[in-house]
């Protein structure tokens, strides 16, 4: 058990794995319960989708060992589909999901072509699928503490205007918010922080974390900031086990979290259902 | 007389290149006055009041704030007036508290004032509901919420967009009684869309009626059957609509027309407005 912990500190790759899980796990707990109350949970599931679309047009372009300027392409790519859904989607007559539903099937298959017929290494594709924190670098953890950062300020900082917002949006515009720059904000964030947690959540696997922790606490938090606490806590403690598991395991790190964010759930919501009933 | 605050000079919209749903609809209202929108569901009421809130963009016309044409503004004058949308239009989905709900616009406008929500909430009648979460309240309370939102900024204008909405009839009077005296306190104007035809012919000075492409508006004097009648496409017997009629029996029912489901009333026999079968 000594070396599921001993490993992070031993090599350098899953220090910077686990450091990177910490800041990015963070970042999906601040965000998820936006997320969720927004009613954005599909239109997140379409951007981390489409990046695949951007991460095959990179990989066919550079080599996956060319890890910054993979990222670079993919988040262009990735910022450009999801300004072109935002555009498509603010306060529209039509019910938005149908367009992200087509959206995000028609970008996907054409990655998986493109990948197929241009990729330099057709390896490399699960690995961002499903994650692999053998993929993190040094540069993935700058980045990871960079879009923290920038969470915080965007998010956190006028986080009372985002809560108007969300909360009754007429009545904010109305109030003088500009509610078109918070709407193309919130998915240009929410692209950066998919495409920063491909490597290790994968692009089919990263709606975990940022569902499952606003998910949570929105269920158990009796006001707003409670929300926000218990959503990244949840978040950083469990993402965090799951990248132990998924290193002594050897498992894919997406996948492990995904299980390990949806176990803590399920079982904390079967506790307060027995806590209930017993009350 | 009091200056005209708000006036809108033939406005139409229409949705996505349909139908105009409005067409050339003018009116005008004056400080400290108020105009009640009356009209069947689907004629077009909301839609101009989010055409005055600057939530729509009118296909034609203009809208003049103070006599000011909207496009001599550098932004939408949000600041003139506040708009209180229907309450059901709240995501509940947050665990947002009264205090913390009206602390967003207080933060907003960085208005200094740590007595102004117990003052705001004291106003509306709900300081008890302070720490309330807002998604336990109850319609009316919900309302009250709103209301007393809109007032932190002293708008010069109110817009409400159906308050009374799925209230009771005690809730309404309670309601629009309160409108009256925010309007008589501040002497804010006040744009009212609503269904209670007995209760906004009783406290607005004039009245809108509007069903789509045709509309009526003038002081409430003005208003005869005939032009409801018109505008709800419907026949009303015993249709008495001043305030002497108001107020000889008991102003709470509703008038009952076809497309009006929602508002339909257990009983036919309706003292001042009733369909003729």
């Amino acid at each position: 058990m000594n070396t599921f912990f001993s490993d992070f500190f031993e090599y350098d790759f899953l220090l910077y794995a686990l450091l990177g899980t910490v800041f990015l796990s963070m970042t999906c707990g601040l965000i998820s319960p936006l997320i969720i109350a927004r009613k954005n949970a599909f239109m997140g599931a379409a951007i981390s989708h489409s990046t695949l679309l951007g991460l095959a047009i990179s990989l066919s372009l550079f080599e996956a060992s060319q890890a910054l300027l993979v990222f670079l392409s993919t988040l262009m790519i990735t910022i450009f589909l999801t300004l072109f859904l935002a555009y498509s989607t603010f306060r529209q007559k039509l019910p938005n999901d149908s367009l992200i539903g087509i959206f995000y099937n028609a970008t996907m298959a054409l990655g998986i072509i493109i990948h197929t017929l241009f990729a330099k290494d057709q390896s490399d594709l699960l690995s961002f699928l499903f994650g692999n924190i053998l993929l993190l670098t040094k540069e993935d953890l700058y980045l990871s503490l960079i879009i923290l950062i920038i969470t915080i300020l965007v998010i956190l900082i006028p986080m009372k205007k985002w809560l108007f917002l969300t909360f009754d949006e007429e009545g904010a515009i109305t109030s003088g918010i500009r509610a078109q720059i918070y709407h193309y904000t919130f998915f240009v964030l929410l692209a950066f922080l998919i495409v920063t947690s491909i490597k290790l959540a994968g692009t089919i696997l990263v709606e975990t974390l940022l569902l499952v922790p606003g998910f949570f606490a929105l269920k158990f938090s009796t006001n707003i900031r409670q929300t926000f606490a218990i959503s990244t806590i949840f978040s950083t403690v469990f993402a965090v086990i799951g990248i132990i598991l998924a290193n002594a395991f050897g498992l894919p790190s997406g996948a492990t979290l995904a299980v390990v964010l949806f176990s803590a759930l399920l079982l904390s919501l079967l506790i307060k259902r027995v806590y209930d009933l017993l009350r | 007389m009091n200056e005209v605050i708000l006036r809108a000079a033939k406005i139409s919209y229409s949705y996505d290149g349909n139908d105009p749903i409005l067409k050339d609809i003018s009116f005008s209202l004056r400080r400290g006055e108020s105009l009640g929108v009356l009209g069947p569901n689907g004629g077009g009421k909301s839609t101009l009041m989010k055409i005055i809130a600057g939530l729509l963009k009118a296909s034609s016309g203009e809208i003049f704030f103070n006599e000011k044409s909207l496009t001599a503004y550098a932004h939408y004058p949000f600041h003139l007036f506040s708009y209180v949308p229907q309450s059901s239009e709240l995501n509940p989905t947050m665990p947002v508290k009264v205090k913390e709900f009206l602390d967003f616009s207080i933060s907003l406008f960085k208005i200094k004032n740590p007595q102004l929500i117990d003052e705001l909430l004291d106003l509306v009648g709900i300081s008890h509901k302070k720490n309330s979460l807002l998604s336990m309240l109850s319609g009316g309370e919900k309302q009250r919420v709103l209301i007393a939102r809109a007032m932190i900024q002293k708008p010069q204008i109110l817009l409400l967009d159906e308050p009374t909405k799925g209230l009771d009839s005690k809730g309404q009077d309670q309601l629009l009684n309160l409108i009256e005296t925010i309007k008589k306190r501040d002497g804010t104007a006040v744009m009212i869309v609503d269904h209670n035809i007995n209760q906004i012919i009783k406290s607005c000075q004039n009245i809108l009626c509007l069903n789509r492409n045709y509309h009526w508006h003038d002081h409430k004097d003005f208003l005869t059957k005939n032009i409801l009648e018109d505008i709800y496409h419907c026949e009303f017997e015993h249709l008495l609509i001043h305030e002497k009629d108001l107020n000889a029996e008991n102003p709470h029912n509703h008038h009952f027309c076809e497309h009006d489901h929602d508002l339909a009333p257990a009983t036919t026999s309706h003292p001042f407005i009733r369909r003729k079968p």
